[in-house]
């Protein structure tokens, strides 16, 4: 569904991807780790389309297409969808607007008939039930004035809503507690389907308890320096990054 | 003739002239250079026209103002309320006198219609509030043409304990220009709303005065101006608290797109010996395009103790990670600049308790936020 080749990006001059290779199919789970400042969000961000990003060498395809040459809004509708680390508020402009505008253009994008209203709002609910959150939500503006747990709450809603094919999550789990971490993984857990992939970026092994991954990738300095299952994942929680380095030098050497 | 228009807009010295009108001086300059001959007040208006102002909610309570004249035509004053008195005094002065509540709101509208040649009309309006609570809506619509100056000179007195709600609407065609000066008292205990929402218009500048001269007397303004091509508007606030725990309640926002000009001057005086007042401003302004220009001077001078203040003011650029936000969930581009420059408008709007008055505010913004504009224009051509 998804395959990275040698991607290489720089952000304001710098380079911080640095050859990333990364292929993940349809129904996997790939988490993404990696300490701070390897690039895990940058990922994220060029997946998704965000201007400023240079792309000097590589390539992305997602279902065979060049995802690179889309504009933010068409990958949206092909289905790509990313949970941002930091979601925006955006004061003045109501949840249920935004939500039906960006799904109605997405459904428009792929040539389904537009949802009147009464068929949207009765979809938000059923997907608002599903997730145990209340409904006043929707009468709000866009995460303004929303509490840490209550904006990650909101990106997992959306991507509920929306349905992707490929869903990236980033760092999602930062700043929660664990009540309400159990309810980001209880919803991406409902998503999962064959059909379905997740790129799970996260810095800490705690959410890979609840969001089981297929797959393990350490992302070391804008590479990925290692794979595996999922125990990958507890050998970093016990002994850490520097584990990473050691065994890359002692493979160097 | 510059000096003449100048003598006439300004107010105080030379100098005060001067700095009171430095960021529209080329524009009123370039108005000065026009010869006006008196505009017809007994022009007809095209359908399309009447339509804009005849709201079915306002029926029976509106009083239509054709460049500046009185209009018995046009007019529709059936189910004015009994405690409101409409006298004339002569054809460009009236006197508007309000006892008792009236639930629903008066509308007084000003229509400009342009003739063979440039013309201008003035009219004064007086508006009294001696006691209840009541909402007007003003409302500016004009018809392109030649070109009309408008010049509205109003006296607002809120009573003691008196409530107003001045909702003005302008959305005024780029050959006209408006001139509003605005000079209102607000009694001990009185309460004075205005919201404006300004577009359109080759040079619109309002001078809204306002004097807190009685004890625990109230003013709060919500204002949104957005404009395109080479439009100018120039809005002065001067409020002045010269009584006892006054308060007063200033959030403004500004849109400019293309090579428009805005200016917003907010200045607060807390006169000597008005302790205990409480004065906020803030007001935030997007530029759309490299060539728009947003100028805003919060003016703050306070001669009190006890007073609670704070003002802000800022200028820039659509949020580009906002932008990127609503992208990324599938809204296109052009939505997604128009959700948030309606988004940053409708802020200034979020406490108006008046559904009715959302409303109005709402269908405007959408009507002429700069994107829905280009889009229909794509769509056009």
């Amino acid at each position: 569904m998804l395959k990275i080749d040698n991607l290489h990006v720089r952000v304001a001059g710098k380079e911080i991807l640095k050859g990333l290779t990364l292929d993940v199919g349809a129904g996997e789970v790939h988490a993404v780790m990696g300490p701070n400042g390897a690039g895990k969000s940058t990922l994220g961000n060029v997946l998704a389309g965000r201007e400023g990003y240079e792309i000097t060498q590589g390539s992305v395809s997602y279902n065979g297409r060049n995802l690179l040459e889309l504009e933010p809004e068409q990958r949206a509708a092909e289905g790509v969808f990313l949970a941002f680390q930091y979601p925006v508020e955006i004061p003045g402009v109501n949840n249920t607007y935004f939500l039906k505008a960006a799904m109605n253009a997405q459904r428009k994008h792929r040539g389904e008939t537009e949802l009147d209203s009464m068929q949207f709002l009765k979809l938000v609910r059923e997907k608002l039930r599903v997730l145990h959150i209340s409904d006043d939500l929707m009468n709000r503006a866009v995460n303004a004035g929303f509490s840490g747990g209550e904006k990650k709450r909101n990106e997992i809603f959306q991507m509920a809503l929306l349905e992707p094919r490929l869903a990236v999550l980033d760092e999602t789990d930062s700043g929660l507690d664990i009540d309400a971490m159990k309810m980001v993984a209880d919803g991406v857990n409902a998503m999962r389907s064959p059909q379905r992939a997740f790129v799970v970026i996260t810095h800490y092994q705690r959410l890979l308890d609840y969001i089981v991954p297929d797959f393990v990738h350490v992302l070391v300095d804008g590479r990925i320096v290692e794979s595996g299952d999922k125990s990958l994942a507890l050998k970093l929680e016990e002994h850490g990054y520097a584990w990473i380095a050691e065994r890359r030098l002692a493979g160097a050497a | 003739m510059s000096a003449m228009l100048l003598d006439e807009f300004g107010v105080g010295d030379a100098r005060e002239r001067d700095e009171s009108w430095r960021y529209s001086k080329t524009a009123l300059r370039a108005l000065s250079q026009q010869d006006f001959s008196a505009a017809d007040a007994h022009a007809a208006l095209e359908e399309s026209l009447v339509a804009r102002f005849d709201w079915p909610l306002t029926r029976g309570r509106r009083l239509v103002f054709v460049n500046g004249g009185y209009s018995g035509t046009y007019s529709d004053t059936g189910s004015i309320a009994a405690g409101i008195d409409v006298r004339h005094e002569g054809g460009q002065r009236f006197v508007l006198t309000v006892a008792g509540d009236s639930a629903e709101p008066l509308h007084v509208v000003y229509v400009s219609v342009p003739g063979a040649a440039a013309a201008r009309w003035q009219t004064v309006a007086d508006l009294e509030l001696l006691t209840g609570r009541v909402g007007v809506i003003e409302q500016h619509v004009g018809a392109a043409g030649a070109d009309v100056l408008g010049t509205l000179h109003s006296r607002i007195a809120v009573g003691p304990g008196a409530g107003l709600r001045l909702t003005t609407l302008s959305d005024l065609p780029d050959s006209v220009s408006l001139y509003r000066r605005v000079n209102t008292t607000v009694a001990r205990s009185g309460a004075c709303q205005f919201v404006d929402a300004i577009f359109g218009s080759r040079l619109q500048r309002a001078d809204l005065n306002v004097d807190l001269n009685g004890e625990g007397a109230r003013f709060e303004s919500r204002g949104v101006f957005v404009l395109r091509g080479r439009q100018h508007a120039d809005t002065h606030l001067d409020i002045r608290h010269t009584a006892r725990d006054t308060t007063c309640d200033v959030l403004w926002r500004g849109v400019a797109d293309q090579r428009a000009r805005g200016v917003f001057h907010g200045a607060i005086t807390v006169a000597p010996g008005a302790d205990g007042a409480d004065a906020r401003l803030s007001n935030k302004n997007l530029l759309l395009s490299p060539h728009a220009e947003i100028d805003t001077q919060p003016v703050l001078e306070i001669y009190a103790d006890e007073v609670k203040a704070a003002h802000g003011a800022t200028v820039g650029q659509l949020d580009e990670t906002a932008l990127f936000y609503l992208r990324s969930r599938g809204v296109p581009a052009s939505i997604a600049r128009s959700l948030l420059i309606g988004g940053f408008c409708r802020e200034a709007f979020a406490g108006i308790e008046s559904a009715d008055v959302r409303g109005w505010l709402d269908t405007l913004l959408a009507e002429r936020l700069p994107d829905s504009h280009r889009e229909r224009e794509e769509v056009a051509g």
